[in-house]
């Protein structure tokens, strides 16, 4: 019978030396897979019976000095070694590709998730029962970091920074992408790597002997190995990985005078058939600052649901495992994980009956049984669950119960780190301020926390402050719930809504502010400086960091912010900029009063601002198209702050006189359309006038015709009444048009029409559809007939009778 | 004897007498040949252990068996095209406590995969009920002889069995057809039978529970269009395990499937039409791309108001392929395609009249200007729309 070792070609009796030769080795290794909990078990029952002197372990090196930490009693995982390097003198010529611009220095970090269960946790907490020292071997990330590049480190078990994008578990991806894997899946029939794992190695007692699974696995990691393509692992950096690995092992038995008998090696699987020949010696490691620490991870981050590359399937779920495992209980793993899903899926709305446990737990089994497993894993609990419980289409009505899937497969758990490892000062400043302040409950769960708070209540106003400062320095807790433009008119000036969300990056985040600041206050006003100084003559930049002064209650700096806005706004000629420069200076009016703030001055400013606007507007009359969406967002808040009234700073007729200007001199047909359509809602034209610009490209030619879309496009982009009243001339415009139009002009007319009218809500779109059908003779009385309703004269009554009383209501209300 | 091919065997098919055979008969040499080289544990009553089961549904490598007395290597095809871990969940909710349903878009081959399970599983597929609004109770469990009652009153020989019945006694499967057609109270009369696994018989003092062989099981199939016309009691919901089959997910696999389900339809109608792969390529595409909205080419497209399965493609190729035999030279053009598209795509709603005009605008149009065949799709839809 062919094996997938055939079916890959390998020579099945080279292979068995080959393991043979790594097994037999006098340093003894361990392979592992990390965030595996059966590896970690048997690894557990190796260090307590050899008692190694030392443990090599594939975790950072530059982060050797945590160990204790992460050890400590006090410590619970899931926690993260974190390790960041700034390249401050730019030795590897990447300042202003990996970084804004040129003068700041590019940082780089990874995350070293480890969980409870995880191999080379437990291998550090088993060898410091035995008395052993740890030692990583691992690369540091930025000796990997190819010069001119911004290819992330590429590390097992390693969560590389989001902006990176990759995934960083090459050898999980060799051994997937391996000859003898792709085989060895088509023959069983494994879905995915992580099928197959469990399969063979993870779920159910696959053997109890430690060394004959470290044999099963050491061989099958020699198959992917010897059949994985060759150029990829010359160029994920596993190759420089390795040579590491090899030198520190050598270096360190050599300075402490031990001989391999006294050390193991925990690493990788695919790590133990490195080339113990290679004379190459690994990467130096790049000048620079490099900052590590221990920090709170969380299941939801191991997951690969939150898109970390090297994520665990379902931590939530291993861990009961390993807990069961670790109880004299691994049988009831089933039972558990059923329940805690249906209960879950309860919780979701989902209805599940103990009898559904049953039947699933039943199915799950058989399920196992018929793929050819002893035990269910995963994968055939899950269909189990979908095949017992979901009552339809799982990505429909099976939502709530996926969800609850998900969620009882991830877990909600958030680690601790002990407190011996040292707070610096801005981070002790923010777990101060946040338990003055209540907000504590945010640290327990990665979980989403709602509040909304009414600024006038002098506790709620200190939360907001310190929640707005958190946001100023994008640390990753909380986020304001935004209602552009409705602040004013809903009544919603003092009140906000925050959602807040533990995030395993909220601590190195705050480690990096500590160069601004050891405080919060301090980073906040360190980098408002900055940022005036780099936003210098923006005038809507600048106005923006008045109005985050103001909402992180800066007293000290927003007399110096408003001289600043000043000048900008004396300086800018941006019509766009100074249009979001009077924005938020007419927000900030409406907080005047509350907010202490010189309210004549910002008088002044919002007068200075509102010219300068209609000066530069004229300026964007032919603006190119990318421009377009900001020049029409621009005008409506103009037009609105014109059309509100009850201001005396702002001169109406200059703002008609500038958009009337440019509405002539303007040679581009969405833009004239915007100007005329914004005429006509400050009633400086009338509708009709509006639609004979649209009526008059039926009579060009057609390829000015086929502009007459973008033109109307325009006009919809800024109409809201002068639609509705001038519809019946618009449509007789538009028909006329149509009419005009050959069937290959209005095909190509047809995508910025069809954009036109999406930009209408529903009122207007009846009100011209009403023009529409009476211009197309569905008269009132064909109206009538098509909604005729039969009914006894006695509902007749009944029904007029309660429509005047609704009549009646609707008077009081003013409607 | 030398290997069979798929082709011989859609011959014999063709050859036979009957319109239709079921699965049982069709496939007989590969069920049998499953059967001799079975070596798992079966669940009592079935032919075949689940394995074999779930091979027969989703193809495996060819078997030696005896047939007919002579020794042949008999290969096993693909019935379903799909997710496999369906039909393995399929297998074994059928070998448990609860009943199956397949639910489902139409034409995703809900009624296909039941009859092969049924013939796999109890080795006749023919014990049906088709769901409908007229369905009763006693077509469901049993009814009597009026003549010979009211000559001899109620005995069992008297008594007229059900395919329910049937399926019972022998434990063997019973296949619900659309049984969300059947009004409430005629789809509760099921209750007791999968609960208790027993139809009482209250006419017949001496012999009135009937208690189901191991080995019985239901399975139905309902359309998800038909969802909320007669919804499924919570007490018959959760006696059955449902399966959703979805719309074929690829385009690779729904090619497969419109190519080889024609290919047999084409033989078994004896049809000297050959459909050439581009043909079926592009009848694929015209009916995923209107299905999902959307063209490859990122072009959103009006949504119809039907479903446009694969089933339906099936059925415009064998339409096509009676054209081209009948009016055409034999050999199926684009313009055959698109001549039996309109009755597949246009039914009860004429605004779908719209989606085929839109696509065949801005789709058809844009590609015929660099592929002839789409060309002469594109100017025969257009003629055939006005």
């Amino acid at each position: 019978m062919q094996t997938a070792l055939d079916a890959a070609d390998v020579d099945a009796d080279a292979l068995a030396a080959r393991v043979d030769a790594v097994l037999n080795d006098a340093l003894y290794w361990f392979p592992v897979r990390h965030h595996s909990a059966a590896v970690a078990r048997h690894l557990e029952v190796v260090i307590s019976q050899r008692r190694p002197k030392v443990v090599f372990i594939e975790g950072p090196a530059e982060a050797q000095e945590l160990i204790p930490f992460v050890i400590d009693s006090e410590t619970r995982p899931p926690i993260a070694i974190y390790s960041s390097y700034r390249d401050d003198d730019n030795v590897l010529g990447l300042a202003g590709i990996a970084s804004p611009a040129e003068d700041i220095a590019p940082r780089f970090a990874c995350w070293y998730p480890l969980l409870a269960y995880s191999p080379e946790f437990i291998a550090m907490q088993a060898a410091a029962r035995v008395g052993a020292d740890v030692v990583f071997i691992d690369l540091p990330h930025f000796a990997q970091l190819e010069r001119r590049t911004c290819t992330p480190a590429r590390l097992p078990g390693v969560a590389v920074e989001e902006e990176t994008g990759k995934s960083a578990r090459p050898t999980d991806e060799l051994i997937a992408e391996s000859g003898f894997y792709q085989q060895l899946a088509k023959v069983a029939g494994y879905k995915s790597w992580n099928e197959a794992w469990d399969s063979l190695f993870e779920i159910g007692e696959v053997t109890t002997d430690p060394e004959r699974f470290r044999r099963e696995l050491a061989t099958f990691c020699a198959a992917a190995r010897a059949t994985s393509n060759p150029d990829r692992i010359l160029g994920d950096g596993t190759l420089e990985r390795e040579r590491h690995f090899l030198k520190t092992i050598r270096e360190t038995l050599d300075r402490r005078k031990l001989e391999p008998t006294d050390a193991m090696v925990v690493c990788g699987g695919f790590h133990l058939f490195l080339d113990r020949d290679d004379v190459t010696p690994p990467p130096e490691t790049p000048a620079g600052t490099v900052y590590t620490t221990v920090v709170p991870y969380s299941f939801f981050r191991v997951s690969e649901l939150s898109g970390y590359g090297a994520g665990n399937r379902a931590p939530q779920f291993y861990q009961t495992g390993w807990d069961l495992f670790r109880s004299g209980r691994p049988d009831d793993l089933l039972t558990e994980h059923v329940v805690a899903v249906l209960k879950r899926a309860r919780r979701e709305g989902h209805a599940a009956s103990s009898a559904d446990a049953i039947a699933v737990t039943q199915h799950a089994r058989m399920l196992a049984g018929l793929r050819g497993r002893p035990t269910p894993i995963l994968d055939d609990i899950q269909d189990a669950i979908v095949t017992c419980c979901c009552k339809g289409n799982p990505e429909d009505e099976g939502l709530p119960l996926r969800r609850a899937i998900d969620l009882t497969n991830i877990g909600t758990k958030v680690g601790k780190v002990t407190s011996k490892l040292g707070r610096l000062p801005i981070v002790n400043d923010f777990f101060t301020q946040l338990s003055d302040l209540d907000l504590g409950e945010v640290l327990g769960h990665e979980r989403l926390v709602k509040m909304e708070f009414d600024k006038r209540q002098p506790f709620d106003e200190r939360r907001s402050v310190l929640l707005h400062r958190l946001r100023f320095l994008d640390v990753p807790l909380a986020a304001l719930a935004e209602t552009p433009g409705a602040e004013a008119s809903a009544g919603l000036l003092f009140r906000e809504r925050w959602s807040l969300k533990w995030n395993p990056k909220v601590e190195p985040h705050l480690v990096e502010q500590t160069l601004l600041g050891d405080s919060i206050e301090a980073a906040v006003l360190s980098k408002l400086h900055e940022q005036l100084a780099a936003d210098l003559h923006q005038a809507g930049a600048t106005c923006a960091q008045l109005r985050r002064a103001i909402d992180m209650d800066l007293p000290n700096l927003i007399a110096e912010v408003q001289t600043a806005c000043g000048a900008a706004v004396d300086a800018d000629t941006q019509f766009v900029s100074l249009c979001a420069a009077l924005g938020h200076l007419t927000v900030l009016d409406r907080y005047a009063v509350y907010r202490n703030l010189r309210r004549i001055e910002l008088a002044d400013l919002i007068a200075r601002c509102f010219d300068r606007a209609c000066f530069a507007l004229p300026d964007v009359a032919s603006a190119p198209e990318e421009q377009h969406a900001g020049i029409v967002s621009a005008l409506q808040s103009l037009a609105e702050l014109v059309l509100r009234g009850g201001r005396d700073d702002v001169d109406r007729s200059v703002f008609a006189n500038h958009v009337r200007t440019a509405a002539e001199h303007s040679t581009v047909p969405f833009l004239r359309g915007a100007f005329l359509g914004l005429l006509a809602e400050l009633r400086e034209i009338t509708p009709e006038e509006l639609a004979a610009h649209v009526a008059a490209f039926a009579q060009t030619s057609p390829d000015q015709m086929v502009l007459a879309g973008d033109f109307l496009d325009g006009v919809l982009a800024v109409s809201r009444t002068s639609v509705m009243l001038g519809a019946g001339s618009l449509v007789a415009a538009i028909d006329q048009l149509l009419q005009a139009a050959e069937w290959s002009v209005f095909l190509t007319m047809l995508p910025r029409l069809r954009a036109a009218f999406e930009r209408l809500h529903d009122r207007q779109v009846d009100s011209l559809a009403s023009c529409v059908a009476r211009k197309y003779g569905l008269t009132e009385a064909a109206r009538d007939r098509l909604t005729e309703l039969k009914t006894s004269v006695g509902a007749a009554a009944l029904i007029a009778d309660i429509d005047r009383r609704v009549a009646e209501i609707m008077r009081k209300w003013s409607f | 004897m030398a290997k069979k091919t798929a082709k011989e065997e859609v011959t014999s098919v063709a050859g036979s007498d009957q319109l239709r055979e079921p699965a049982e008969i069709r496939y007989a040499d590969q069920l049998e040949a499953l059967r001799q080289n079975d070596q798992d544990a079966k669940p009592r009553s079935w032919r075949l252990s689940p394995r074999a089961v779930l091979t027969y549904i989703v193809g495996g490598k060819s078997l030696k068996a005896e047939i007919g007395g002579k020794k042949t290597d008999v290969p096993i095809t693909r019935k379903f095209f799909g997710d496999d871990g369906l039909v393995e969940r399929a297998i074994v909710t059928l070998a448990s406590e609860r009943a199956l349903l397949l639910v489902g878009e139409p034409g995703t081959g809900k009624s296909w995969l039941s009859e092969h399970l049924a013939a796999a599983i109890s080795g006749t597929s023919t014990l049906t009920i088709q769901g409908t609004a007229g369905t009763t109770e006693e077509q469901i469990k049993y009814s009597w002889n009026i003549a010979r009652i009211i000559a001899e009153g109620p005995t069992p020989q008297n008594l007229i069995p059900s395919p329910t019945m049937i399926a019972m006694r022998g434990g063997l499967l019973l296949r619900f057809e659309e049984i969300t057609r059947c009004v409430p109270d005629v789809q509760d009369s099921l209750v007791s039978v999968l609960s208790d696994k027993a139809i009482a018989i209250p006419e017949l003092p001496d012999a009135n529970m009937l208690w189901a062989k191991p080995g019985f099981n239901v399975i139905a199939t309902a359309n998800s269009r038909d969802q909320g016309v007669n919804e499924l009691s919570a007490a018959l919901k959760r006696r059955f395990n449902y399966i959703h089959i979805p719309m074929i997910a690829d385009q690779k696999t729904e090619v497969e499937i419109v190519q080889q389900r024609s290919s047999e339809l084409i033989a078994q109608y004896e049809l000297p039409v050959k459909i050439n792969p581009p043909i079926l390529h592009m009848l694929a595409t015209v009916f995923r791309e209107i299905r999902q909205n959307k063209t490859s080419d990122g072009v959103s497209l009006k949504q119809p108001s039907t479903t446009l399965s694969t089933a339906e493609a099936i059925g415009v190729a064998l339409d096509s392929a009676l054209y081209a035999k009948f009016f055409g030279n034999g050999a199926v053009s684009p313009s055959d395609v698109a001549r039996n598209l309109v009755g597949s795509i246009v039914k009860e709603d004429t605004a779908d009249l719209a989606v085929l005009k839109e696509y065949n605008t801005l789709v058809a149009r844009k590609r015929g200007a660099s592929d002839k065949a789409w060309k002469e799709f594109h100017d025969t839809l257009a003629g055939q729309l006005g």
